[in-house]
């Protein structure tokens, strides 16, 4: 996952070179795929925008998935959006994953002229209308907030009928809907784990209840830091990563979570249960217990937060790819 | 004279490898820029049936990776579809990614299909594109941007990311009409003339635009770009011969889709047959013909820029390159030494 977030006093341009040479990386290690997530006007800090940064870094990871995780699709109009994921999707040779979500932001609800309590009837006709645009040739349907006569991508997607679709959700009545709507419930990296072991039978039940398959594909998102021991760890990103989830907070993340979870707390009662710090057989093993547990099978790590160092990242980068997946593809 | 290579990536309903498609355009992009083209451009339109067509914004930051120099120039975006915030965040990065070379061209659309599909109206176009582009520069100069549009609001709203290039990206606007082109004079850095109209139109609508200037006491812009339909060969019937079949079929779909209706007035029917299309609109010829007409451009409208639309649909990537090559390294020079 590159968050591609910093602080707003980088020099945008050098972040970019670096951003450029961990993808690079990445590539050359194996790693499956890489991530971005998708904020608008994000003060404090400087981010760069999902759709062109995606576009631009595939461009030297061309061995890798690129994973659209998530796009606020309450925001946007469909055609819109399947036209835009279509041509990434041919560009990248059929490597793009497509992960939708809400949002929960007042300010990008407003820029997007969105009225409270619309966004989830926005999101559902949204998925509807790009999923029959990318599956058929012409499209009539007539939403709430656009109208599509006679309409059709200007370009199929490489992939048959379309990317994986892969809804975030934090709340229960959101992982019921993603069960009901998407190919899989991309978990994100803040749930607690025991909320997860909850939510997880939870979602099963779900699909049960929609008749749908088990996903044979299902990720799992977590914030993981390498060092020698797990106080290292904590102490090398306390300053990064606590700012990223202040931030988060303050922006009115924790207010759609479930129930009984929150993201305001101290830094140290924040990461209890929640992100995967320590040596490398540490957190092997706890990717090994998230996996076996859940059932998730797609393990998407973020290690970079807002005024990171580059070669911290890199170096984690690296350590989790020699020290840490051998030890998970042995242990599972 | 500046040369920007048009690539508008569009193609047959029928062609089923589109992946091989877009390598042969990645080829093209890192080929204009070993032959010393400045820019890069493309369009935008959504629903393209019965075309195929990459995605503008996709497609330039994409195809960035392959340029070291060139400008990346989106022309046109289609305005009054979007969201300020949107198009001012993704505009942004792509700046900032290209080291500053971003040119932001907009302009109005004219397909129902598109107003439909982004839930607006051709009655909404024109105070959407003046009120959007106003937020735009906004969010690209300013931090904690309040405004509320007719479709938008902006309340303490600070971009993720400002533009490279201070204080922001060129602005270019397409305009077809009257109206348009003095809108263009007012609100943008310069009219970005547009490829099918008429040489007689351009220099009658050239006045007005001069005339729109010295009324806002603008200065005439130093850049004033042209696109154009082009084609090289060794002699015109051969330019015109292997041109013709691409350039038809795009210029039916267009006239379709109702780009007629966009155009001024006595210069506003595309369903012309092409001996007719072609007259004073489109360049073909051999490179000693086609120089002596961008010369022409340079000294009697005072076009700085040349903006190239050379592959029509369904053009093989040979003879696109072949008329890339004969551009380059025989029509280039030549108006350079005029």
């Amino acid at each position: 996952m590159t968050r591609s977030q910093y602080t707003r006093t980088e020099d945008m341009t050098a972040r970019f070179e670096e951003l450029l040479q961990q993808v690079r990386l990445l590539n050359a290690l194996g790693y499956d795929s890489f991530a971005k997530g998708n904020h608008y006007s994000s003060d404090p800090f400087y981010e760069f925008q999902q759709l062109p940064l995606l576009c631009r870094l595939m461009a030297d990871a061309p061995d890798m998935r690129l994973i659209a995780g998530i796009v606020l699709l309450a925001l946007h109009k469909p055609l819109e959006i399947a036209e835009y994921f279509a041509t990434m999707d041919v560009m990248s040779g059929g490597n793009l994953v497509f992960g939708a979500a809400l949002g929960y932001r007042d300010v990008e609800y407003k820029a997007f002229d969105i009225k409270k309590g619309t966004g989830v009837k926005r999101f559902e006709q949204n998925l509807e209308a790009i999923r029959r645009l990318w599956t058929g040739e012409r499209v009539n349907m007539k939403g709430d907030y656009f109208e599509l006569d006679n309409a059709s991508v200007s370009m199929p997607c490489v992939q048959n009928p379309h990317p994986p679709i892969w809804i975030g959700a934090n709340a229960d009545v959101a992982v019921d809907r993603a069960a009901r709507i998407g190919d899989a419930w991309y978990i994100s990296a803040h749930h607690r784990k025991d909320t997860l072991y909850r939510q997880v039978e939870f979602y099963k039940r779900c699909l049960e209840k929609y008749k749908k398959p088990y996903p044979t594909e299902w990720p799992l998102r977590r914030e993981v830091y390498i060092a020698d021991s797990r106080e290292a760890a904590i102490d090398a990103v306390r300053p990064y990563l606590g700012l990223k989830y202040s931030t988060y907070h303050a922006w009115g993340q924790s207010g759609p979570m479930p129930q009984g979870d929150t993201l305001g707390l101290e830094f140290d009662d924040l990461l209890q249960n929640r992100f995967i710090f320590g040596n490398a057989n540490e957190v092997a093993e706890e990717i090994i217990d998230y996996c076996r547990l859940l059932g998730t099978n797609n393990f998407i790590t973020s290690c970079q937060w807002p005024g990171m160092p580059h070669t911290m990242v890199m170096e984690n980068i690296e350590m989790f790819a020699k020290d840490v997946i051998p030890k998970v593809r042995q242990g599972l | 004279m500046k040369y920007g290579l048009f690539i508008r990536g569009q193609y047959r309903a029928n062609e089923t490898n589109m992946n091989a498609r877009f390598e042969e355009l990645m080829e093209q992009v890192r080929i204009a820029e070993q032959l010393g083209f400045d820019d890069l451009i493309s369009g935008m339109h959504y629903a393209g049936y019965p075309l195929q067509q990459f995605q503008l914004i996709p497609f330039l930051s994409r195809a960035m990776a392959e340029t070291r120099h060139m400008r990346l120039i989106t022309g046109i975006v289609l305005l009054s579809l979007h969201k300020p915030l949107d198009i001012a965040e993704q505009l942004s990065s792509m700046d900032v990614m290209s080291g500053g070379r971003l040119v932001f061209g907009c302009g109005l659309g004219y397909r129902e299909v598109e107003f439909k599909g982004f839930g607006t109206t051709t009655k909404e176009r024109v105070p959407r594109l003046i009120e959007n582009l106003e937020a735009i520069k906004k969010l690209w100069t300013e931090d904690h941007v309040n405004m509320k549009g007719s479709h938008f609001e902006l309340s303490d709203t600070t971009l993720s990311l400002k533009p490279m290039q201070k204080p922001h990206p060129p602005l270019w606007m397409g305009a077809n009409a009257d109206a348009a082109v003095r809108r263009a004079a007012e609100i943008v850095d310069t009219w970005f003339i547009n490829p099918h109209q008429r040489m007689d139109t351009i220099e009658r609508q050239l006045q007005i635009y001069k005339k729109a200037l010295d009324d806002f006491g603008k200065p005439f812009p130093d850049e004033l770009p042209m696109m154009r339909e082009i084609f090289v060969a060794e002699t015109r019937d051969k330019a015109k011969q292997i041109a013709r079949p691409y350039l038809e079929e795009k210029y039916k779909v267009y006239h379709q889709w109702g780009q007629d209706k966009a155009m001024p007035k006595g210069d506003d029917n595309l369903d012309l047959d092409f001996d007719e299309l072609t007259k004073d609109r489109f360049l073909f010829g051999s490179p000693d013909e086609v120089a002596e007409q961008i010369i022409s451009y340079e000294k009697r409208l005072g076009v700085t820029h040349m903006v190239l639309g050379m592959q029509g649909v369904g053009m093989p990537q040979s003879q696109m390159l072949d008329s890339m090559h004969l551009f380059a390294e025989h029509v280039m020079p030549q108006v350079a030494s005029a």
